[in-house]
C-alpha cells in the first residue's frame, strides 16, 4: 500500500501548462469523482492552485495506480504526453510525506511563507472526504500536514514579514498609526503599484481614499472603483491636510508635494502625523519633507530595501521550517512503520483466541460443573497465561517496525503460529511488499 | 505573612521581568503574554503586601523611606497594566518589570529593620504628600519610558534601515497616547503631592517655601511638566518634542528625588 504523490508546480512546469491543467480541472469535485473511478487507487487528493497541481494517492498496484493517474492528468491538461511528463515529479513513502508537509507550510510556495496554501489544502482534503475518496492513510497525512503548517506558523516567523513593496507600506503604517481604521488615504497619480498599496491600505482597515490627478477624468475613474473622492491638482493643498497617509505615483518630472506644503498641512492638522509614501520615479515629493518632524517619508528604494531585508529573514526562517518538517516526516514514518505490522499483531491476537476459544470448548463438560465465580476465575487464567506469551512477540514486532526488522519479525512470527496455514481463519493477507524492502531491492 | 507576601510579590516581579526578557530573546508574544499576567500576579500580591502592613502597623505604609520605594514599585506597574490594556503595548513591560523589580530589592534592604518613624511626620498631611507625589512621579516614569521607546521608533523609522529593529517597539500612536495620558495624571497627582507637601512644611516649618535645594529642583522639575502640560494642550504638540521634553523633565524629577541627597543638605532628609 504505497503512498505515491505525482504533480507538478511552478518550479517545474511554465505556466501555460499549469493554467491550461487548472482550467481543465475547473471543478474539482469533478476531478476527484474521476480520480476516485480509477482501478488501483485506494486512497485520493487532488490539490490544483495556480502554481501546482498534485495528486496523492495510496494504491493497491503501484505500477498501474500512477499510470492511471497520468493518464489522467494528459488527458485533462490535452497535450502530448512526452510534453507533460517531463514536467511532473513523482515521490513515494517518506519523501511524499515530507513534500505535503512543505506544501502545506508553504515552504514550497512561490512566495514562501504566503497564507493561502493551507486554505487551498484544507479544502482539497474537504473534496476528497465528501467524496469519500479518503481512508485511514490520506486522513492520518493530512491532519498530520495540518499539524505541520501549524507548527511552522507559530514556531517561527516565516509568514512574518511583509515582502512585497505594498504590504511595506502597510506595515509601516501600522508602525505609525498602530491600527489603520479611520485613516485617510490620498493617492496623487496613479499606477499599479500605487493602486495595489491603495487597495491593501483599504483591506487593512483604512477609511477613506481621495484621488487626485493631473487629468480630472482620471480621478474620476480611479475614485469610482475606491468609492473615494475624486480631485484635481489645483486642490491638492487643501486636501493634504486631510489625509495622513499619502501616495504619490505621478509622472512628474518636478516634485509634485513640496517641504512646505507638507509644513503647512501638517500645521493645519495640529502635528498629527503623516506618512509620506513616494513610489514615483523621478520622486513627486521634495526628501526635504522626510526631515519635519512627525512627518515620515518613504521612497521607492527604501521600500524595497524592507523588501529585500525581509526576504533575507524568511529564507532564515525557512531553514528552522525546514528542521520542523523533518522532525514530523520522522514521526509520521514511525507511525505509518507500525501500521505495518498490524495486521499481523491482529492475526495473532486472533489465532490465539480461536484457541482458547477451542480448547473451552473441549472442557465445555466439567466446566459446566463448576460454580459461577470459579468458570470466571479459570477464563481469567488462561487468558492472562495467553497474554503473557503474545507480549514478547508483539512487543518484538512492533519494535522491529521502527528499524528495519519487519520483513523478519513478520515472517517469523507468522511461521512460527502458523497464522497463514489453511487451519486459521485470519489467512488475511499481510504487508506484502514493504518500502524497507523496496529500499534495500533498489539499493 | 507579611515579609512572605513581600517575598512572594519580590519573586514575581522578578519571574515577570525575565519573562519579558525572553520574549524579546525568543520573539514569542505567548512569553508576553504570561509575563503580563504574572506581572498581574506580582501587582496583586504586591497591593495585599501593603494592605496587610497598613492594617498591621496601623500607620500609613508609605511614610518610611523603604516603604515609598516599594510604593512607587507598585504605582509604576499598577499604571503600566493599565496602560497595557488600553494600548496592548507589552513591549513597555520589559521595561518596567526589571524596574519594578530593582526598586522592590533596595525595598528589601531596609523593610525588615525598625523604622521609627519621627513625631514630625505624624498626621495625614505627609501620608498625603508621599502617595499622590509618588504616585504623579510612577506615572511621569511612565510617560518618561514611552517618550523614550517613541524617540527610539522614531529613529528606526526614520533610519529606514533599522526596520528589524522597530518591529519589537509599538506603535508610534500608542507611545504617544501613552506619553501623553501619563503626562496629564502624573502631573495632576504630582501637584497635588507638593501642594500637601507645602500646607505641611507651612505647619511644621511655620513656612511653606524655603528655597531649600530639593524644593528647588522638583520646583524646576515641575515647570517643566508645565510647559510640557502647556504645549501639548494648547499648542498641540505631539510626538517627538513632547517625547524629549517629557524625557528630560524626568531628568531633573530624578536628580530631585535621588541626587539632591548627594550634593547638597535638605530639610527633607528625616531618616
Amino acid at each position: 500500500m504505497p503512498v505515491v504523490l505525482i504533480g507538478m508546480n511552478h518550479k517545474t512546469a511554465p505556466v501555460e501548462i499549469r493554467e491550461r491543467l487548472a482550467l481543465a480541472c475547473d471543478d474539482p469535485s469533478r476531478a476527484i469523482t474521476t480520480l476516485r473511478s480509477l482501478p488501483h487507487l485506494r486512497e485520493v487528493l487532488y490539490l490544483a492552485t495556480c502554481n501546482r497541481v498534485e495528486v496523492l494517492a495510496e494504491m493497491e498496484d503501484e505500477a498501474r495506480g500512477l499510470e492511471g493517474i497520468k493518464a489522467f492528468i494528459f488527458s485533462h491538461g490535452n497535450l502530448p504526453g512526452e510534453e507533460l511528463e517531463s514536467c511532473l515529479y513523482i515521490y513515494r513513502g517518506d519523501t511524499a510525506t515530507r513534500h505535503l508537509f512543505r506544501v502545506a507550510s508553504s515552504l514550497d510556495s512561490m512566495v514562501m511563507g504566503e497564507p493561502q496554501i493551507l486554505g487551498q489544502v484544507k479544502e482539497a482534503y474537504r473534496m476528497s472526504v465528501e467524496n469519500g475518496a479518503s481512508g485511514l492513510m490520506i486522513n492520518k497525512l493530512l491532519h498530520h500536514a495540518f499539524r505541520v503548517a501549524k507548527r511552522v506558523r507559530t514556531e517561527t516567523a516565516i509568514a512574518f514579514n511583509a515582502v512585497s513593496v505594498s504590504y511595506a507600506a502597510v506595515a509601516l503604517a501600522k508602525k505609525i498609526f498602530g491600527g489603520l481604521g479611520g485613516k485617510t488615504v490620498l493617492l496623487i497619480g496613479a499606477g499599479e503599484m500605487s493602486e495595489l498599496a491603495a487597495r491593501h491600505l483599504l483591506k487593512n482597515g483604512a477609511g477613506r481614499i481621495i484621488v487626485a490627478n493631473r487629468t480630472f477624468e482620471n480621478a474620476v475613474r480611479l475614485a469610482e472603483e475606491f468609492q473615494g473622492l475624486a480631485t484635481g491638482f489645483e486642490a491638492l493643498e487643501e486636501h493634504l491636510k486631510e489625509a495622513d497617509i499619502v501616495i504619490s505615483s505621478t509622472g512628474s518630472a518636478g516634485f509634485v508635494v513640496s517641504a512646505d506644503m507638507a509644513r503647512n498641512a501638517l500645521r493645519r492638522r495640529k502635528n498629527r502625523l503623516l506618512f509620506l509614501i513616494d513610489i514615483a520615479v523621478p520622486r513627486d515629493i521634495d526628501p526635504a519633507a522626510g526631515e519635519i518632524d512627525n512627518v515620515y517619508l518613504y521612497n521607492i528604494d527604501h521600500l524595497q530595501e524592507i523588501v529585500d531585508e525581509n526576504l533575507k529573514n524568511r529564507l532564515e526562517e525557512a531553514e528552522k521550517a525546514e528542521r520542523i518538517v523533518e522532525e514530523e516526516v520522522i514521526r509520521f514514518a514511525e507511525w505509518r512503520n507500525t501500521l505495518e505490522v498490524v495486521p499481523t499483531i491482529r492475526s495473532l491476537k486472533d489465532r490465539a483466541d480461536a484457541i482458547i476459544h477451542g480448547e473451552m470448548e473441549k472442557s465445555f463438560s466439567w466446566i459446566r460443573e463448576l460454580r459461577e465465580e470459579d468458570r470466571e476465575r479459570v477464563e481469567i487464567l488462561v487468558h492472562g497465561v495467553v497474554n503473557k506469551i503474545l507480549h514478547g512477540p508483539v512487543t518484538s514486532l512492533k519494535e522491529a517496525s521502527q528499524n528495519d526488522g519487519t520483513p523478519v519479525y513478520v515472517a517469523a512470527v507468522r511461521d512460527l503460529f502458523h497464522l497463514d496455514s489453511p487451519g486459521s481463519e485470519s489467512g488475511q493477507q499481510d504487508v506484502g511488499k514493504t518500502e524497507t524492502e523496496e529500499k534495500e531491492s533498489s539499493s | 505573612m507579611e515579609t512572605w507576601l513581600f517575598k512572594a510579590a519580590l519573586f514575581a516581579y522578578l519571574v515577570s521581568t525575565a519573562g519579558y526578557l525572553v520574549s524579546l530573546l525568543v520573539r514569542r508574544v505567548s512569553v508576553a503574554r504570561i509575563s503580563t499576567w504574572v506581572l498581574f500576579a506580582a501587582f496583586a500580591i504586591h497591593t495585599l503586601f501593603i494592605i496587610g502592613r497598613w492594617r498591621l502597623s496601623g500607620q500609613s505604609p508609605v511614610i518610611t523611606l523603604y516603604e515609598s520605594l516599594s510604593f512607587l514599585a507598585w504605582a509604576v506597574s499598577g499604571g503600566y497594566l493599565v496602560f497595557q490594556t488600553m494600548t496592548k503595548t507589552r513591549v513597555l513591560g520589559a521595561f518596567v518589570a526589571p524596574f519594578s523589580f530593582l526598586l522592590m530589592m533596595a525595598t528589601s534592604l531596609g523593610l525588615t529593620g525598625e523604622n521609627v518613624v519621627p513625631e514630625i511626620l505624624r498626621g495625614y498631611w505627609v501620608p498625603a504628600h508621599v502617595f499622590f507625589t509618588l504616585t504623579g512621579e510612577a506615572l511621569l516614569v511612565l510617560a518618561c519610558l514611552a517618550g523614550t521607546m517613541y524617540l527610539l521608533q522614531d529613529h528606526a523609522l526614520r533610519k529606514k534601515t533599522a526596520f528589524r529593529f522597530s518591529r519589537y517597539l509599538p506603535s508610534l500612536r500608542d507611545l504617544d497616547r501613552i506619553n501623553h495620558l501619563s503626562l496629564l495624571w502624573g502631573f495632576v497627582f504630582f501637584t497635588v503631592g507638593i501642594i500637601a507637601g507645602a500646607v505641611w512644611a507651612g505647619a511644621v516649618w511655620g513656612r511653606p517655601w524655603q528655597w531649600d535645594p530639593k524644593q528647588v529642583f522638583t520646583l524646576l522639575a515641575w515647570i517643566l511638566y508645565v510647559i510640557l502640560v502647556h504645549q501639548r494642550l494648547a499648542i498641540g504638540w505631539k510626538g517627538r518634542k513632547a517625547a524629549f521634553l517629557s524625557i528630560l523633565a524626568f531628568a531633573v524629577l530624578l536628580f530631585s528625588l535621588a541626587g539632591v541627597h548627594a550634593f547638597f543638605t535638605t530639610v527633607h532628609d528625616f531618616f
